[in-house]
């Protein structure tokens, strides 16, 4: 049953935030957006559809209501049995829910511990490699140049992307995979929200963080689909469906082929200081720091900025503009690195031109400090206190794809080219609210093998 | 004890407890305080306005143990800043009162940006990102969120008086919430009194 207006200003808010836990508000304050009906279960598992709208002009998909992560260790010693149990339960949900936000999505991603420490022998085999990089797909996580020195590198087994409009059926899915099935061992749940706000009402990020009266709730702008106020779902910024698979772009060696259509995974946890984002920095730095400099031709109280091939930056263009400003762009910094430079035909015959973005993003506003629950509160220094943040998923083609992209945003630049501005500092805009306290790498199989990969063999 | 003046002070104001205004001269600037205002009118020869109230714990006794900027420029505008600086963590209260005589317009400040070894230098006005408008006490006076120097990370109301533009903002951090320093704000702007130059 909805809250009214008068009972989510007048406390119901928080005594529901005490009794039934902040992210139930999700369903009572926003009812599920009218979705497609979905297509057959994708090969890959990281492949999630989206419908879109319109939102100021720019063509946007709309995320999932409800997005959560769970990380666990494995608790058996009998890899088989738990490969086959494991599948079992996920059959049951790809045969029960479709593949979207109206159903559900599971997307199982394996760990660097879990294939050195549970198949070794067997990832020696056939993890795939990045020839550009030179590297495997799958790295060890590292910590980058704007980071805080303790910023938690996590070595979780598993992690587990659960993402529905409806929380019910992301509460029925960790239940079965991590109550019932007695495999793993949770070591946290991250939980979160976005959009929300697209019809024009008030965004779910603004509602939740009035709600839980988290310092800046306030200065949201109403429909904002995130915390910070502007859109990030512009699909033209968002890698096509198939593009983030390893064997897509043609830099990963998939040897004997057991990962094709699988993806790798960046899992992250970041504070957003809302009041230093919106007292600090005026529509117009906000814009440029999001985006790029002397974009000036923006509205003031847009949210929805393009995002399209022909908008994206070079190196050249980042160094000139730094040089000229002593600023750059959080999107325009990552574009050298996100977006195609050439056309590329891929080997299934899609053509994708240049300027189409390569990472798939998953992330979702989050008010976990900084997961809602942890197995180590002291290590990872949870509080119940909400706080604004982001847990930040996003599936690149291998490890130093995704590398390239966060080095880009501290302006360590693909060619070698070195922003010379210092960690955290205004220049960087976004860089100077942001907190990240967690980081991992992950491997996603492919739908076939996402249970235990290798375990089999 | 500064720790503990700002707690019971956070406390008395969101039970709206009148702790820290002055008893006011006659409907005018508080007898307490009225003193600094009246002189810093005569000094520039135009009006001030005087606060007949103040968010705990500061007063607005220019001189007085809060005082923490007194400055007049050489176009006549003022600053007189009130500040307690709260030990151990507990947060500050810094409110502002600005006044630019015979100029209307939002002034600009300087911005530096380090880009590597050079310092590029640039213009921002002093006050912006417009936010709606408070009326109280015959003021129309424009909610500004994103403002520079000295009222940086403040909330800033300004508006103007017969050609001249005047401001009061207060720095949002521990105690007062965002919301509570536009309740304060708003309290600032209706008890405001205006002290004329003596001739």
């Amino acid at each position: 049953m909805p809250l009214t207006r008068r009972e989510l200003l007048g406390g119901a808010a928080a005594a529901a935030l005490a009794g039934a836990g902040i992210y139930e508000l999700v369903d009572k304050l926003s009812p599920a957006p009218s979705r497609p009906v979905a297509g057959p279960i994708p090969t890959e598992q990281h492949v999630f559809d989206l419908s879109s709208v319109q939102s100021e002009g720019v063509q946007v998909l709309v995320p999932p209501l409800h997005s959560e992560v769970v990380t666990a260790a494995i608790g058996t010693d009998d890899l088989r049995a738990a490969q086959h149990d494991l599948e079992q339960v996920l059959r049951r949900f790809d045969a029960r829910y479709s593949p979207d936000p109206a159903g559900l999505g599971v997307t199982i991603a394996w760990g660097l511990p879990y294939f050195e420490e549970r198949v070794p022998a067997q990832a020696r085999t056939h993890l795939p490699l990045d020839r550009r990089a030179g590297k495997p797909v799958l790295l060890e996580t590292r910590r980058f140049p704007s980071d805080p020195s303790d910023t938690r590198l996590e070595r979780n087994d598993v992690a587990v992307l659960l993402r529905s409009d409806d929380l019910a059926h992301i509460d029925e899915a960790r239940k079965a995979i991590f109550d019932e099935l007695g495999v793993f061992r949770m070591t946290s749940i991250r939980r979160g929200f976005a959009g929300g706000g697209f019809a024009g009402k008030q965004s779910l990020p603004k509602r939740i963080a009035m709600a839980a009266g988290v310092p800046g709730a306030d200065l949201i702008p109403d429909t904002s689909e995130l915390f910070l106020g502007f859109t990030s779902t512009q699909k033209a910024g968002l890698g096509p469906r198939l593009i983030a698979n390893h064997e897509t772009l043609g830099f990963v060696d998939l040897r004997d082929g057991y990962f094709h259509g699988g993806t790798h995974m960046h899992l992250s946890h970041i504070s957003e200081d809302l009041e230093a984002w919106y007292l600090n920095f005026d529509f117009d730095e906000r814009v440029l720091t999001s985006f790029r400099p002397g974009l000036t031709d923006v509205k003031q109280g847009t949210q929805t900025v393009p995002q399209r091939p022909q908008d994206v930056a070079t190196v050249e263009d980042l160094d000139a503009g730094y040089r000229k400003t002593g600023r750059f762009g959080h999107s325009s910094s990552i574009q050298p690195t996100s977006r195609l430079q050439h056309d590329f035909v891929a080997s299934d015959g899609t053509v994708y031109p240049k300027g189409t973005a390569i990472p798939q993003r998953a992330d979702f506003n989050t008010l976990d400090n900084p997961f809602a629950f942890s197995a180590q509160p002291e290590l990872d220094k949870w509080s119940d206190t909400p706080t604004a943040g982001v847990h930040f998923v996003v599936f690149n083609p291998s490890g130093d794809d995704f590398e390239r992209n966060r080095l880009a945003m501290d302006g360590v630049l693909p060619d070698g080219t070195k922003l010379d501005v210092g960690h955290r500092s205004r220049a960087q805009g976004f860089n100077s609210i942001l907190t990240t306290s967690h980081r991992q790498n992950f491997l996603v199989p492919p739908r076939r093998h996402r249970s235990f990969p290798l375990a089999e063999l | 004890m500064r720790a503990w003046l700002i707690a019971a002070a956070v406390a008395a104001a969101l039970a709206l407890v009148p702790a820290a205004s002055s008893a006011p001269a006659a409907g005018g600037c508080p007898a307490a305080w009225r003193s600094g205002w009246q002189a810093l009118a005569n000094r520039i020869q135009a009006p001030v306005y005087c606060p007949t109230w103040m968010p705990n714990p500061l007063d607005a006794k220019i001189g007085g143990q809060y005082i923490d900027i007194n400055s007049i420029a050489k176009d006549r505008s003022y600053l007189v800043s009130f500040l307690e600086h709260g030990d151990a963590g507990s947060g500050d209260v810094h409110v502002n009162f600005r006044g630019y005589p015979g100029r209307s317009s939002i002034p600009t400040c300087t911005t530096v940006v380090l880009a590597g070894k050079k310092t590029l230098r640039g213009r921002t006005p002093c006050f912006a990102d417009a936010a709606g408008v408070r009326r109280a006490n015959g003021i129309t006076a424009t909610v500004y969120r994103v403002n520079q120097d000295a009222d940086q990370w403040h909330i800033l109301l300004a508006w103007r008086h017969r050609g001249s533009l005047y401001t009061v903002s207060e720095h949002v951090i521990r105690p007062y919430t965002y919301r509570q320093v536009v309740r304060n704000l708003d309290r600032l702007l209706s008890g405001l009194v205006l002290v004329q130059p003596e001739r």
